[in-house]
């Protein structure tokens, strides 16, 4: 007989429980493991296409981009050279205001030492032309300079007219101070008696004299009252002296 | 020699006696079970796979998607009985490779007992798809027919569990013979042969299980997809 039915039926059981067994170790592990994997492998397919979107969208906005700059080049580029024209220009402008501003600071500066220079010029030059003098007159006709300054002075309050003369005694009544004499030098009380009294004479009054020694007045003797002024000094003589030198430095100066 | 193996008996305990195909059956049955366990005890769910993995996986996918095609339906259902037929039969052909290993489908107890489990469960399928409504298709198109459908799926059933058991045991008894006429060279081609067959009975076995319980709980099918299923049963039942 071929066929056994206990065998049979023991092969049904063994089947089954086969069909069970596989079922529990082997189909149902498998396709869960499968199932998560596909989820799993979905998902990144997800991501991925999601960023393939998003890397669309961004390409497409950096061709719009690019396609605008393309577009706006010409004008960007005109405007950026008008406004590097405006810069540069403005740049200019500001470094010759600078090189201006210099130039006239070094201007004035040159102009206050030229000054300063001719200023001291006259006063050594008047010194050493009254040095001179005074040496030249003593050995010459043995006359002192100053005494001989004193007469010219002298010699111009007398040789007054009649407006200067009245201005004098307008001046002498209506000054609350006395009159003022300046003088390079000290006056001797003999000569200064002789003013007063030449003063005197051409005011026909009394008149109150100041004497004073002034370092400005190079080698002279002045007076000043309102409207008129009589003296004599150095000063004329050193003016044409510090004219022609500044002349012949002026011309140096553009030779050079 | 014998003819089956139900009448090699391997242990006797008194009147309690253990044959031959039982007892390769339980061993199919731990290797199975075992190696089922080893490889599903570390599965990834990762893309990187162990080799025994991906041999499952592929095994699975490929039965999956064979059911599938012949259903029309979704395979969860089906897999684990078609699936197990086809996995038991072709571990058990495969394993005749072994000295000293009978196959327990050379028993026509073993094919009829896998028979008999399809012509249980094609109804138990087809009851629980379409309801009662399933024993309608005995009396179609009309009462008479009745005896002749359930003779036709006696007759199937019982196809089945010779075919198999024919193929497997003449394979294993020519190897015998064979062994004992020209025992170099010539029964190590026939045993290729014999695995060959085993395995192409085991898919055999399989896709006419589910191509009956497939026309048993077919519903509304497309009109090709029957048509081609029917001539696969058709070539398949030769």
């Amino acid at each position: 007989m071929l066929i056994d039915w206990f065998t049979v039926i023991a092969q049904i059981i063994n089947f089954l429980v086969l069909v069970y067994l596989l079922k529990r170790f082997l189909y149902g592990p498998i396709i869960m493991a499968m199932d998560e994997r596909a989820k799993k492998i979905a998902l990144s397919l997800e991501g991925a296409r999601k960023k393939k979107d998003e890397a669309n969208l961004e390409a497409k906005d950096y061709r719009r981009k690019n396609r605008e700059i393309d577009e706006h080049r010409e004008e960007m580029f005109s405007q950026i050279k008008e406004e590097a024209d405006v810069r540069r220009k403005n740049l200019i402008n500001e470094a010759r205001n600078q090189v201006d501003a210099g130039r006239t600071k070094w201007y004035e500066a040159i102009r206050k030492e030229k000054e300063s220079f001719l200023q001291d010029l006259r006063r050594r030059a008047g010194k050493h032309t009254c040095a001179i003098s005074r040496r030249v007159l003593k050995d010459m006709a043995n006359v002192d300079l100053e005494d001989h300054i004193i007469h010219i002075f002298i010699e111009r309050l007398l040789s007054l007219n009649k407006d200067e003369i009245e201005a004098l005694k307008k001046s002498i009544h209506q000054l609350p101070q006395k009159i003022r004499v300046r003088s390079a030098f000290e006056i001797p009380k003999k000569m200064a008696g002789k003013v007063i009294e030449v003063l005197r004479n051409q005011a026909n009054g009394h008149v109150d004299v100041q004497f004073e020694v002034s370092p400005d007045i190079i080698c002279g003797i002045e007076l000043k009252f309102p409207g008129s002024k009589i003296s004599w000094n150095m000063d004329d003589y050193l003016k044409t002296l510090e004219e022609s030198f500044l002349a012949a430095l002026e011309n140096k100066a553009e030779k050079s | 020699m014998h003819i089956t193996p139900d009448s090699l008996i391997i242990f006797q305990w008194g009147n309690v006696s253990l044959n031959a195909t039982i007892f390769f059956t339980w061993c199919v049955m731990v290797l199975m079970v075992v190696g089922s366990w080893l490889i599903t005890r570390k599965l990834s769910t990762e893309t990187h796979l162990s080799r025994w993995q991906n041999l499952i996986e592929v095994l699975v996918t490929g039965m999956r998607d064979e059911i599938r095609d012949i259903s029309g339906q979704d395979p969860g259902r089906y897999l684990s009985f078609v699936g197990t037929l086809f996995l038991f039969i072709a571990v058990s052909n495969l394993l005749g490779i072994i000295p000293g290993y009978v196959p327990p489908t050379g028993s026509f107890s073993t094919t009829a007992a896998l028979a008999l489990c399809v012509f249980v469960a094609i109804p138990i399928y087809g009851v629980s798809q379409k309801g009662l409504s399933y024993f309608k298709q005995y009396i179609e198109p009309s009462m008479f027919m009745l005896p002749f459908n359930i003779i036709g799926e006696i007759s199937r059933t019982f196809a089945m569990a010779v075919r198999l058991f024919g193929n497997i045991m003449s394979g294993t008894i020519i190897a015998a013979i064979l062994l004992s006429i020209a025992p170099l060279i010539f029964p190590v081609l026939m045993q290729v042969l014999g695995l060959l067959i085993g395995l192409i009975q085991a898919y055999i076995f399989a896709i006419l299980a589910m191509v009956y319980i497939a026309a048993a709980t077919r519903v509304q099918r497309p009109k090709e997809k029957a048509e081609r299923q029917s001539e696969k049963g058709d070539l398949l039942n030769g």
